[in-house]
C-alpha cells in the first residue's frame, strides 16, 4: 500500500528532475556588443557572474545582469555558477556590505533581460534559448584560446534580398558556424531572425574562411540588417 | 533601554521595508546602490551573566543595525562607506562606528588596491561578522569570532592589495590579500570594558597602533572547498587613568601600555555542496604587553578553534550546529605578577569556554529571518582577553556551566 502510495510521487519527483535538466541545457548567454568577444569560457562565465571580474581578457568592462527566479534562473545557475539561488543571494549581499561589489540588476522576464542588455554597455545576461536576440549577441561558451586562433581572414559581406529591403524589413540574424580544421566554413545553421535575410546571410558566411586550427570549431555569428538605411 | 532598543529597531524594519523598493538609483549616470541591516536578538542564560549582558534575567540589549552606500566612479573605481551602531549589553553603547569606507580600484584581476578604512580579512567571517544572515546561526563560534572584539578586528585604517591567480585548470586559484595600516580600538569593546571590570581598573580611553598582516585562501578544483591561512601583526599602545593598586593614595593618575608582540594566526576551510556547509577554523592569538606604567607585563595566548555544520533542510529552514573550544593561558610579571599567579591549567572553567551549540534558521522571505539558538557551554574563561564572561557582569562569582538560549531575528535590504 505504502509503495502505491510512493510511485507516484517517485515519478513527478523524476519528472521535475527531468524537467530541470531539460531546461539547463536551454539557456544561452546574450551580451551587449561592446562586449568583444564572441566566446567565453565556463570558467570566466562564473567569475563575471561572481563579480571577480569586471572586464574580460581583452579590456571589456562587464556587467552581469540576473533573472529573476525561475526555470531559466535555476538553469543558469546550476549549469554555469553550481550554487543555489539561496548562496548566490547570500554571496551578493556579502558583496554588498563588505563594499566589494554590486548587487545586479534583476529584471523579470527574457524580454526585459534582452532589452536591457541590449542598453547596457557591458552587459552579460542570459535568458531561454528561444528567446529573441534582437539587438544583443549571443555568446559561445567554450574556450577562448582555439576561438582566438581562429581569426577571419576573408569576409564576404551578405546580398540584402529585393523584397525585404522595399518593404523596410530587418533585423539581426544569429547563425551557429563549424568552421573546419583547414579554415573553411564547413556548415552554418540558422539560429534566429528573419527565414529570407538568413539564406542571404548564411550563403555569404559559407564564402567566410578563417585562419587555421587544430580542430573544428563552432562559433556563433550575428549579422545585421539595418532595413532604415 | 530595552523600549528604546526595542523603538529603534522596529524603526529600521520599517524604513527597510519602504527602502526595499529604492534601493538603486542614479547619479550622474552612475548607478548608486544603498542597503541596509538590523537585529535584534533576545539572550536568556541559566546561571552566569554573558556577553555584558544581564542575561541571567533574560536581556533584550542585543540590538545591531548598519548603513552603506556605494557607487561605481569609474568601470574600475568604487568608492563607498557603511556606517554600524550596536547596542549589546555594554558594548557599542549606541555610539556609531565607520565600519568601512574606502577606495578600491580594480587594475587587474590578478591586482586591486582599496585604501581607506577597509574591513579586515581574517579568516572565513572576520569582514562580515557584522552580517548576521549571511550564517546560519545567530552568534558566530565564540572562541575564533568574540563579538567583544568586534571594534577592535573589524577593520583598519590604511590600504590593501588583493587579487586573485588562477592556477590552472586543474589547481584552482589563489586568492590573497595584504594589508598594512592603524587599528583603532573602540572605547566602547570589549578590551577597554575588560580593564574597567578586573580587579585593578583601568580607563583606557584609547587604544591602537600599527597593523599589518594577510591572508591566502586556495579555492581548490575540488568543487565546493577552500582552504586559507590568515596572520595579523599588531602594535597596541594604550592610554587612560588608573589608581595605582599597589598604591591607592595617590589617586587616580595617567596609565599607559604597550605591547611587545602582538600577533594572530588563523587557519580554515570550508566545504560547500548543495544545501550543505561546513566550516572549522582555528586562531591563536599571542599577546606580549607592558602595561601598568611599565611596572608589570603580561603574557596572553589564547587559542580557539571550531568545527560547523549546516544544512537546508527545506526553503526557509537551515539547521546547524557547531562545537566551539576556547583556552587561555596567562602569565604576569612585575607587580602584576605578585598580585596575580599564572593561570596555565587549561583544565580549569576559568581557562576554558566549551560550547556546543545547535540552531535553526528560519527565513520568513529572502529579507527578515529567525534565529533559534542553544549554547551548552562548560566553562567561563574569565581571563584579561574578552571573551564573553566578565567578573563584573557577575559579582557573585561564575558557575561553572552556562546554557544559553538566543533568539535573534535580523533585517537585511
Amino acid at each position: 500500500m505504502k509503495k502505491q502510495r510512493l510511485l507516484p510521487l517517485v515519478a513527478a519527483g523524476l519528472m521535475v528532475f527531468a524537467s530541470v535538466n531539460a531546461l539547463a541545457g536551454d539557456v544561452k548567454v546574450i551580451a551587449n556588443s561592446s562586449v568583444k568577444v564572441d566566446t567565453i569560457s565556463a570558467a570566466e562565465l562564473k567569475r563575471v557572474f561572481l563579480e571577480e571580474r569586471i572586464s574580460l581578457g581583452d579590456g571589456t568592462h562587464v556587467e552581469p545582469v540576473l533573472e529573476k527566479d525561475g526555470p531559466v534562473h535555476e538553469a543558469f545557475l546550476q549549469e554555469y555558477l553550481g550554487i543555489s539561488e539561496d548562496d548566490l543571494h547570500m554571496y551578493y549581499r556579502a558583496l554588498v556590505f563588505t563594499g566589494r561589489g554590486f548587487t545586479p540588476k534583476v529584471l523579470g522576464s527574457d524580454a526585459e533581460v534582452v532589452a536591457y542588455v541590449a542598453r547596457t554597455r557591458g552587459a552579460i545576461g542570459y535568458t531561454s534559448s528561444a528567446a529573441s536576440a534582437e539587438g544583443v549577441k549571443t555568446l559561445t561558451i567554450g574556450v577562448p584560446s582555439r576561438t582566438a586562433e581562429r581569426k577571419l581572414i576573408t569576409r564576404v559581406e551578405p546580398d540584402y534580398p529585393g523584397a525585404p529591403k522595399r518593404l523596410n524589413i530587418g533585423g539581426t540574424v544569429r547563425l551557429r558556424v563549424s568552421i573546419s580544421a583547414n579554415g573553411n566554413v564547413a556548415n552554418v545553421e540558422l539560429l534566429g531572425g528573419n527565414p529570407i535575410l538568413g539564406e542571404s546571410a548564411a550563403a555569404a558566411v559559407k564564402q567566410w574562411v578563417y585562419t587555421a586550427g587544430r580542430s573544428r570549431t563552432i562559433a556563433e555569428v550575428s549579422l545585421l540588417f539595418d532595413g532604415q538605411r | 533601554m530595552h523600549r528604546r532598543s526595542f523603538g529603534l529597531v522596529l524603526a529600521c524594519l520599517c524604513v527597510g521595508q519602504v527602502t526595499l523598493q529604492a534601493q538603486d538609483f542614479s547619479l550622474f549616470d552612475r548607478k548608486v546602490q544603498i542597503h541596509g541591516f538590523a537585529s535584534q536578538g533576545f539572550v536568556y542564560t541559566n546561571t552566569n551573566n554573558w556577553l555584558t549582558m544581564n542575561t541571567s534575567q533574560g536581556s533584550a540589549a542585543f540590538t545591531d543595525f548598519g548603513f552603506s552606500v556605494s557607487t561605481n566612479v569609474t568601470d574600475k573605481l568604487r568608492v563607498g562607506a557603511q556606517v554600524y551602531d550596536h547596542n549589546i549589553g555594554n558594548l557599542g553603547e549606541w555610539h556609531p562606528i565607520l565600519d568601512w569606507a574606502y577606495a578600491d580600484y580594480r587594475f587587474k584581476p590578478w591586482l586591486s588596491f582599496r585604501g581607506g578604512k577597509v574591513m579586515t580579512v581574517i579568516g572565513l567571517y572576520n569582514d562580515t561578522q557584522d552580517f548576521e544572515f549571511l550564517n546560519a546561526f545567530a552568534l558566530l563560534p565564540q572562541s575564533v569570532y568574540p563579538i567583544d572584539m568586534h571594534d577592535a578586528n573589524i577593520a583598519h585604517e590604511g590600504g590593501d592589495l588583493y587579487g586573485d591567480i588562477p592556477l590552472g585548470r586543474r589547481s584552482g586559484t589563489l586568492s590573497y590579500t595584504v594589508y598594512g595600516g592603524e587599528r583603532r580600538d573602540s572605547y566602547y569593546g570589549g578590551y577597554p570594558y575588560a580593564l574597567r571590570e578586573t580587579a585593578a581598573p583601568v580607563n583606557l580611553t584609547s587604544n591602537g597602533g600599527p597593523q599589518y598582516g594577510a591572508d591566502l585562501r586556495w579555492n581548490t578544483p575540488l568543487r565546493g572547498l577552500l582552504a586559507g591561512i590568515s596572520r595579523v601583526n599588531q602594535h597596541d599602545e594604550g592610554k587612560g587613568t588608573f589608581v595605582p593598586f599597589w598604591d591607592p593614595a595617590a589617586g587616580k593618575i595617567p596609565y599607559w601600555e604597550h605591547t611587545k608582540q602582538y600577533w594572530l594566526n588563523q587557519y580554515y576551510g570550508r566545504y560547500s555542496k548543495g544545501s550543505l556547509h561546513l566550516d572549522s577554523e582555528y586562531r591563536r592569538t599571542y599577546i606580549n604587553v607592558v602595561d601598568f606604567n611599565g611596572t608589570s607585563t603580561g603574557h596572553v595566548d589564547v587559542r580557539g578553534w571550531y568545527v560547523s555544520g549546516s544544512y537546508r533542510v527545506a526553503k526557509r529552514l537551515q539547521l546547524g550546529s557547531y562545537y566551539s573550544h576556547y583556552t587561555m593561558t596567562t602569565h604576569y610579571g612585575g607587580i602584576l605578577g605578585m598580585a596575580f599567579p599564572p593561570r596555565v591549567d587549561m583544565s580549569l572553567p576559568e581557562n576554558h569556554i566549551y560550547d556546543k551549540v545547535v540552531s535553526a534558521r528560519i527565513d520568513l522571505n529572502r529579507f527578515w529571518n529567525v534565529k533559534l539558538e542553544g549554547h551548552f557551554m562548560d566553562g567561563y574563561g574569565d581571563g584579561p582577553y574578552p571573551d564573553g564572561f566578565y567578573p563584573g557582569d557577575n559579582p557573585a562569582g561564575f558557575k561553572p556551566n552556562t546554557n544559553a538560549l538566543v533568539v535573534r531575528t535580523g533585517l537585511n535590504f
